[in-house]
């Protein structure tokens, strides 16, 4: 399969800090991709450099393509994100925002049928300010969507989501990468990772320490001797609480 | 051109939903107007001007009966001493003395031309400077009557000095200059603060579109409130108020939007220098107070102290002001108010400098 994100030695310091370095991977097309890793280990740094949004100190990476340090606004063309600790402005109604990034892109959309693809046809007169966590992460999968983009970017998507919206948010993702669109993800929910990636690349201190299927990883885990004290039991408290609370979608 | 107009178009809708906004740049000006305007704050300004007459002939008493045909000014004649001790005391707005050669003839290559003397209270100001306003123009009214060169002129100075100049029309370009400035620093500070801290700036930098072209949609948008604004002032103004707008509509608009890019580049130079909303209200406070009160917008600049005269003269909403208010109290032209333009013109220049070196978007 060729490649859609390609990235070689990419590396980028904050002073003294090395916040990326050296980070090389392959993402597929088609595929869920994620990158994995505590906070601060560079996740969202090195996804922020691939959406052009910063400048690498040294290292190439090619989003669609398109070279990033040469062409960023190349990339965003081609692209869709959805940004960590970003919003829309305040006053728009919820299908005004999806017209409104149509127009950043210069593009004609049917608005009330992207918002019906994220299940948000009966919000579109709504100011967006007054949706629900989920609600918004939708609308802003939404508009990530406008331009068609051949990637697209989550940074964190279920973040502060309760379990029923992370759910709902995880077949948006599944619908999303079926219709062709690769998807590039960063979460530091494990679940999260092993129930909706193909491949996750584990980032810590700068660098990549793995790469490979949630299954393959954790092969190669057991492989190395890992044992840990064997509980068994057919199910978790995430079950026990959507067993409970069903799985319908919650407007807060 | 196409993607700016339509983010201009999108951000008029989103501002019209904006009940905050719309009270400080709509009602909040207005309801200053009513306070001011129809609990008659300043009163309607009436004149106590005494007049001594020194010269005693046909044609002083002639100038005499034309100032008491003025409905503001109420005439009081007496000695020159006993009337400026009124003046000191408060009993009078103002003293004019006519000269004893006080003659109304053409001025002759070679003799002097009679030197009318006001004596003005610093105590009244407001009032001193609407006689002063008035007396000009019966003497030009006076001086074109007897030369007979610009009869057109004339005819237009008539109007002026035979209308009752009320509180209100004195008000009125004051609060439009106070909205164009509030527009101009609060608008940018407060909407740029807020979403750059919330990360709407970030979300928007990580599309194609160009800064830009972001930057010429916002600074349209305002424009284009500040010239919505500057109507609907003038409307409630002129038909709720009925006050009278003597001079040009276009030339208050041209006025006005140049006033009001002088005030958005002092805004985006601000917001440059704030991170937190709790700075912007301290800062947009900062820039704003001082020039409510030096540069006229409630009470003539007469009233400030002379230490800050050599300030108030130079602040940008004195420039905006005094134009504003000359063009719709005497009815003066764009070549009238020229001193004003300039200095508008310098502002923005500077300013945008100012803006351009300090703001930024992330």
């Amino acid at each position: 399969m060729p490649s859609i994100v390609s990235v070689r030695e990419l590396r980028k310091s904050y002073g003294q800090i090395k916040a990326v370095d050296g980070v090389s991977f392959d993402v597929e097309e088609r595929e869920i991709f994620a990158l994995l890793g505590p906070n601060g280990a560079g996740k969202t740094t090195t996804v922020e450099i691939l959406e052009g949004l910063r400048q690498a100190d040294s290292g190439t990476a090619l989003v669609a393509g398109v070279d990033v340090r040469k062409d960023p606004s190349g990339v965003k063309e081609r692209i869709g994100v959805q940004l960590q600790q970003s919003a829309f402005p305040e006053n728009f109604l919820a299908r005004e925002i999806v017209d409104l990034f149509a127009l950043f892109y210069r593009r004609r959309v049917d608005a009330m049928a992207i918002l019906r693809s994220v299940g948000l046809e009966d919000k579109a007169g709504q100011k967006q300010e007054k949706l629900s966590g989920g609600q918004r992460q939708r609308l802003s999968i939404a508009v990530a969507l406008v331009n068609e983009p051949r990637v697209l970017f989550l940074d964190e998507p279920t973040t502060g989501l309760d379990p029923q919206a992370r759910r709902n948010l995880w077949e948006l993702v599944r619908a999303i990468r079926a219709r062709g669109t690769t998807v590039f993800l960063t979460t530091h929910y494990l679940d999260e990772a092993e129930a909706l990636c193909d491949r996750v690349a584990i980032i810590d201190g700068g660098r990549i320490v793995a790469l490979d299927s949630p299954p393959a990883l954790i092969q190669a885990l057991l492989g190395r001797g890992f044992s840990k004290p064997l509980v068994q039991q057919q199910a978790n408290l995430d079950d026990v609480f959507l067993d409970l609370t069903g799985h319908a979608l919650r407007e807060d | 051109m196409g993607q700016i107009l339509g983010y201009t178009a999108l951000l008029l809708r989103a501002y019209a939903r904006d009940r905050t906004a719309l009270f400080f740049g709509f009602l909040f000006p207005l309801l200053f107007m009513v306070l001011f305007g129809v609990l008659n704050f300043g009163g309607s300004v009436r004149v106590d001007l005494a007049v001594v007459d020194e010269a005693k002939n046909e044609q002083s008493a002639s100038f005499i009966s034309t100032l008491q045909k003025i409905e503001t000014l109420r005439i009081t004649t007496g000695a020159r001493d006993a009337e400026l001790a009124k003046l000191s005391a408060g009993d009078r707005d103002l003293v004019l003395v006519i000269p004893s050669d006080f003659r109304i003839t053409p001025a002759r290559p070679g003799t002097s031309v009679p030197t009318l003397t006001l004596y003005e209270s610093s105590a009244q100001p407001e009032a001193g400077a609407v006689g002063r306003a008035i007396l000009g123009s019966v003497v030009n009214e006076l001086s074109f009557a007897v030369t007979q060169t610009a009869p057109v002129v004339s005819l237009k100075r008539e109007e002026v000095t035979g209308r009752n100049l009320k509180y209100v029309d004195f008000l009125t370009p004051g609060i439009v200059g106070m909205t164009i400035m509030q527009l101009g620093i609060s608008s940018v500070a407060f909407a740029f603060v807020a979403d750059r801290q919330r990360g709407v700036i970030r979300r928007i930098m990580a599309t194609p579109i160009p800064r830009r072209s972001y930057m010429a949609a916002h600074v349209l948008q305002r424009l284009i409130l500040a010239v919505v604004q500057v109507l609907i002032l003038l409307a409630v103004a002129v038909f709720a108020f009925k006050v009278t707008v003597v001079g040009g509509l276009g030339s208050l608009l041209l006025v006005a939007v140049l006033g009001a890019v002088v005030f958005l580049n002092l805004g985006f130079a601000v917001t440059g220098l704030l991170t937190t909303e709790n700075q912007a209200a301290v800062a947009t406070q900062i820039v704003t107070l001082p020039q409510m009160f030096l540069s006229g917008v409630f009470f003539s600049r007469d009233a400030v102290p002379a230490f800050l005269r050599p300030i108030a003269d130079y602040l940008p909403l004195t420039f905006l002001n005094d134009a504003l208010r000359d063009i719709a109290t005497t009815g003066a032209t764009l070549a009238d108010v020229g001193g004003q333009i300039l200095g508008l013109v310098v502002w923005a220049v500077v300013s945008f400098i100012a803006a351009y070196r300090l703001f930024r978007l992330d």
